[in-house]
């Protein structure tokens, strides 16, 4: 599967795209996480947080995760979400077009 | 309107090339081709053309028109043509910023879809193919122009629109912004556009919504982003194309790096609230 990275977090990994292979059974989104922070342990800083409301796993509140398209947190069962393995991740700051 | 430059020197095989895009767009869509040849102030038969109290002339007759002037950029040309043609081929334009073939090595600054030696080595149906891949050259005129050819535009009495500019400063002590530079998440991006928009339509007597945002870099005092709304009058018309604006800068992903004479930051980590 693979993760798209934008914005400063996309500058904090040097790269905007990470292709990651899982090998367990059921892979879920935080599994894909875990291997993308293992690989840019740079982003832990800014993509995990310490006592947020448990709805948001340890996720920054100005981090969107998306999956296909999808808001993890707001659409499925944010990082407990199961991940085929032609998925598409993404992390992106809050945005600001227009 | 999607535009495509072709540059390289004339003995790559341009001309050949640019023809050969000119036959596979054709049979499309409408095409105009731009040069930068300088051949308009000779342009025969159009009185004054040479004249240089002369701003405009134009010659117009049963066969077509031409017309020869001193007042519109390249990229002035480009946005007449938007509404109007669904393909735009940029003749040996080498300062050009759009998607590009490039011959003979010469240096260019836009996104290359392909650079090879010459013309006979390019696939111009996959040039094609690519070039339908990027997002199109859209302005304010070619997005009324979509909206008022919508079915439904027989009961609409009102279009309202919105146009977002980049701003140069917010007061006259700010350091000037020279630019913004837009990250887009393409196909999330638009996918969450034709959402609004299919939301925005379902509402009473609104028959189209249309919205298109830039990406890449905008220097100040250009156009960003553009909602069009298509109504039956103007009540819905000024709420539909307000509550546009709104959901855009809420929801589809596109991010907004400054640069301003003191620096560059992203916009998300210095929001001071100001829009």
């Amino acid at each position: 599967m693979q993760w798209k990275l934008f914005a400063d977090i996309a500058e904090r990994a040097g790269t905007d795209a990470v292709a990651v292979r899982l090998d367990g059974d059921d892979p879920t989104v935080g599994d894909a996480l875990d291997a993308l922070l293992e690989t840019y342990p740079a982003l832990r800083e800014r993509v995990l947080v310490d006592g947020e409301p448990e709805s948001r796993d340890g996720i920054a509140p100005d981090v969107n995760v998306l999956l296909d398209g999808a808001d993890v947190f707001t659409t499925a069962d944010g990082l407990a979400t199961e991940v085929s393995e032609g998925a598409e991740l993404a992390l992106f700051p809050p945005v600001s077009g227009g | 309107m999607y535009v495509l430059a072709v540059v390289g020197p004339d003995g790559a095989g341009r001309a050949d090339l640019v023809d050969q895009f000119v036959g596979a767009l054709a049979a499309d869509g409408t095409v105009a081709v731009v040069t930068e040849d300088d051949p308009v102030r000779e342009a025969d038969g159009l009185p004054g053309a040479s004249d240089e109290r002369v701003r405009t002339s134009v010659g117009v007759g049963s066969d077509g028109w031409a017309a020869a002037g001193t007042d519109r950029t390249l990229d002035d040309v480009v946005d007449d043509l938007t509404p109007t043609h669904d393909y735009c081929l940029l003749d040996d334009v080498r300062e050009a910023t759009v998607p590009g073939v490039v011959l003979g090595g010469v240096d260019y600054a836009g996104d290359a879809l392909t650079t090879v030696e010459t013309g006979s080595g390019v696939d111009v149906d996959a040039v094609v193919t690519t070039l339908h891949e990027r997002i199109p050259h859209e302005t304010l005129d070619s997005l009324v122009e979509r909206a008022t050819g919508a079915p439904g535009a027989e009961f609409a009495g009102a279009i309202a629109t919105f146009t977002g500019r980049v701003r140069a400063r917010d007061d006259p002590d700010d350091e000037r912004t020279t630019h913004l530079e837009f990250e887009t998440y393409e196909g999330v991006a638009e996918e969450r556009m034709a959402t609004i928009e299919a939301d925005l339509e379902q509402r009473e007597g609104v028959h189209e919504v249309v919205m298109h945002h830039r990406t890449g870099v905008v220097a100040a005092g250009e156009d960003i982003v553009f909602v069009v709304v298509l109504a039956g009058h103007r009540p819905e018309a000024f709420e539909t194309v307000s509550d546009g604006i709104d959901r855009l800068k809420d929801e589809v992903p596109i991010f907004k790096k400054e640069a301003t004479t003191d620096g560059e930051f992203w916009v998300h980590e210095r929001d001071t609230g100001a829009e």
